[in-house]
């Protein structure tokens, strides 16, 4: 049962994207087919994923496929939330690929029981993994859209007029979005770094193991926290925030899909 | 009664403009216009397009040949209060289902000079509401009027045929909107009394821009055009120290030297923490530095730059005429089935009369002469033998003529005025 929803989520997800840019070069960028698709992947894989956590808890998400699929699933839910006040169709080009690649892959690695040793099931486990992983989704979100500040900067600046180009919305509210999503974005990763650490120190007694992925996250927030800060002091926007912003999330990403894989380690699932 | 749609027009391609003006309709006239044209007994509907680039007089008639020189007359009428000379050369005529294509290309700013522009709908409507208050549409004309207003909304809606800017200035407005998502709070700053910076700005102030400020070389200038457009002006030696507060900076001075240059930008984007910044150089001369555009956070373009922007969109245009004109011949076949259709029921009726009558008078004939002597049963096989022959000859065209589906660039009341002219079916 959840392998036949699991696969209509990832078809409804490619789907969706597919939509997406049809209607896009067709010229209605407004459309809202994709977001309806986006929407009904979305409520699929939420039965899947309220299936998954009651069988397993949420000790489902301690490996890799669950772990995309939770991902992936929040990621979405921001990007309907965000579609709501800003009527931004055009990043659902982005999020839906996403989407689309997150839970094919969740698929292909397959979705297993969770090895997480019961001492651990404790408050922590939902509320840490929770926060990581909107503060993740809230990350894709703003890569899109500095993904699509660039494009239209790079349009404006070889004065090429495209037809594509007017349906991207205008730079300064793409800016502004960016800056909000990194608002957002910012206290939620701190949140979940802080969260992990208390449950580390709280269970091994010591807050900082050097985990691969705590390396990582804490470079990564090293980075945002920058750019929060050059943004709010220096006027540091635009183009430049564009690229930071892309290069702190693939971070995130690169790290989130190889690191556990190449490293093994408590969130690569060994808890020894 | 046959209705034949006409049209005898001059337009920006077939007449010069000293011609388009000796026949232009003034407004308030167009109703005594359109009285007088009805006036002819071959026109039965009319309407009079006139604009700056075209005048049309689109009318059913009962026979077109006579309505060409019917409205030829009526035009050089006009033209005979004010010009002489002759119109034939500057003159198109259509009829039937061409008549309908062209009006269609009309309205679909297909035959306009700037093609795309979306002013020549607006007129057409205004042009047949005229003709309506004046009382000289008809069926016909009613049905093609709508008809063509649908046309052009398609046309708009599923080509790109009226988007992309094709002027300077509203391309520089587009542009200014790929950059920002509001006017209102941006200020612009106009350096120099150029009449394109002029133009430039109060398109900026009808997008929503309330902020202008004003510069010239001399400050008396400056005061004037400020009065002008509703800015304040500002001394000449003090501009660079506002470009702080400038968003969007159009330059339009004729000084030889460059007013902004790359550094200057520089340092005023860091006094305003790098907020976007738009350079229009729409001068004859250059008055801002090309480097300004490398720059991160800040665009300029000039007058060469926004022209070709312009050339673009109009090839893009032209590109889009292409889709445009196959939704319009395929507009113009289904509006032809319904012109044949008006006259397709009555010419069969009249048909099948024109043929029982024939049959009748002959049978009358011969039973009151050769054929007297046939007893009932032999006058009932009579009957049936020729109303059989008829109903086989008759099968062929009435089939064709129901079909009503023409073949390509076929014209459908074809069948039907053929069929009237052969068997004398007018006179009836």
């Amino acid at each position: 049962m959840d392998a036949i929803l699991l696969k209509l989520t990832t078809a409804a997800y490619l789907v969706a994207a597919g939509s997406f840019f049809f209607f896009l070069f067709r010229g209605e960028p407004a459309a809202r087919l994709p977001t309806v698709l986006l929407l009904f992947g979305f409520v699929v894989q939420t039965i899947v994923l309220t299936g998954r956590f009651f069988q397993e808890g949420f000790a489902a998400v301690a490996v890799m496929g669950d772990a995309l699929l939770f991902n992936s699933w929040m990621m979405v839910g921001v990007y309907l939330l965000v579609q709501l006040k800003y009527r931004l169709t055009i990043l659902g080009g982005i999020i839906a690929p996403l989407a689309f690649l997150m839970t094919f892959a969740a698929l292909a690695v397959g979705v297993a029981v969770g090895d997480i040793p019961p001492a651990l099931q404790t408050f922590w486990l939902p509320l840490h993994v929770t926060l990581a992983f909107l503060g993740n989704a809230v990350f894709a979100m703003a890569f899109g859209v500095s993904l699509i500040y660039l494009l239209q900067e790079r349009h404006l600046k070889h004065k090429k007029m495209t037809a594509l180009m007017k349906r991207f919305p205008p730079l300064e509210s793409l800016d502004r979005l960016n800056y909000m999503l990194l608002v957002w974005g910012f206290p939620l990763m701190t949140l979940g770094i802080l969260t992990g650490s208390l449950w580390a120190g709280i269970h091994w007694g010591h807050y900082w193991s050097w985990d691969p992925r705590q390396i990582s996250s804490a470079i990564a927030w090293l980075f945002y926290g920058a750019l929060l800060h050059g943004r709010i002091t220096a006027g540091l926007r635009g183009k430049k925030a564009a690229l930071l912003t892309m290069v702190g999330f693939c971070v995130v990403i690169g790290y989130f899909l190889w690191g556990d894989a190449i490293f093994p380690s408590r969130h690569g699932g060994r808890f020894e | 009664m046959q209705n034949e749609i006409v049209i005898v027009g001059l337009n920006h391609r077939s007449a010069p403009i000293e011609v388009r003006e000796s026949v232009a309709f003034e407004n308030p006239y167009i109703r005594d216009a359109l009285a007088q044209l009805r006036a002819y007994p071959n026109i039965h509907e009319g309407v009079i397009l006139s604009t700056c680039n075209r005048v049309e007089v689109v009318a059913t008639a009962s026979d077109g040949d006579s309505a060409f020189n019917d409205i030829i007359a009526f035009l050089g009428e006009q033209k005979a209060q004010r010009h002489a000379g002759p119109l034939d050369e500057h003159i198109y005529t259509y009829r039937g289902a061409e008549a309908v294509r062209h009006l269609f290309r009309v309205a679909a700013s297909l035959d306009s000079m700037v093609v795309g522009e979306p002013q020549i709908l607006g007129q057409l409507k205004e042009h047949y509401d005229a003709a309506q208050q004046a009382g000289t549409v008809g069926a016909i004309l009613h049905r093609l009027f709508h008809r063509s207003f649908s046309v052009a909304k398609r046309v708009r809606s599923e080509t790109g045929i009226g988007s992309g800017a094709v002027s300077v200035s509203s391309v520089a407005v587009d542009l200014a909107k790929r950059i920002f998502d509001r006017f209102d709070d941006k200020t612009v700053m106009l350096i120099g009394a150029g009449k394109m910076g002029d133009l430039m700005a109060r398109h900026l102030q009808s997008h929503g821009v309330h902020s202008v400020m004003v510069t010239n070389r001399t400050f008396e200038g400056a005061v004037a055009l400020a009065e002008k457009i509703q800015g304040s002006p500002i001394r000449f030696d003090d501009f660079s120290r506002y470009l702080k507060m400038a968003d969007l900076v159009i330059g339009c001075a004729a000084a030889p030297e460059m007013l902004v240059d790359a550094g200057t930008v520089e340092r005023v984007l860091r006094e305003r923490k790098q907020k976007a910044m738009f350079f229009i150089d729409i001068g004859d001369r250059r008055n801002f530095d090309a480097k300004i555009n490398d720059l991160d956070n800040v665009y300029l373009y000039n007058i060469d730059d926004l022209k070709s922007v312009a050339e673009d969109n109009l090839q893009e245009r032209s590109n889009e005429a292409a889709k445009a004109e196959a939704i319009v011949q395929e507009e113009v076949r289904s509006f032809a089935r319904w012109l044949g259709s008006l006259e397709q029921v009555p010419t069969i009726t009249a048909l099948r009369q024109r043929f029982e009558e024939i049959r009748r008078g002959e049978i009358d004939k011969s039973l009151g002469a050769g054929l007297k002597d046939l007893n009932a049963e032999q006058r009932a096989a009579l009957d049936d033998l020729t109303t059989a022959m008829i109903n086989k000859l008759l099968h062929g065209p009435i089939s064709q003529l129901k079909k009503n589906s023409p073949e390509d660039g076929e014209d459908p009341t074809l069948y039907i005025s053929a069929l009237k002219r052969l068997f004398g079916l007018e006179e009836k």
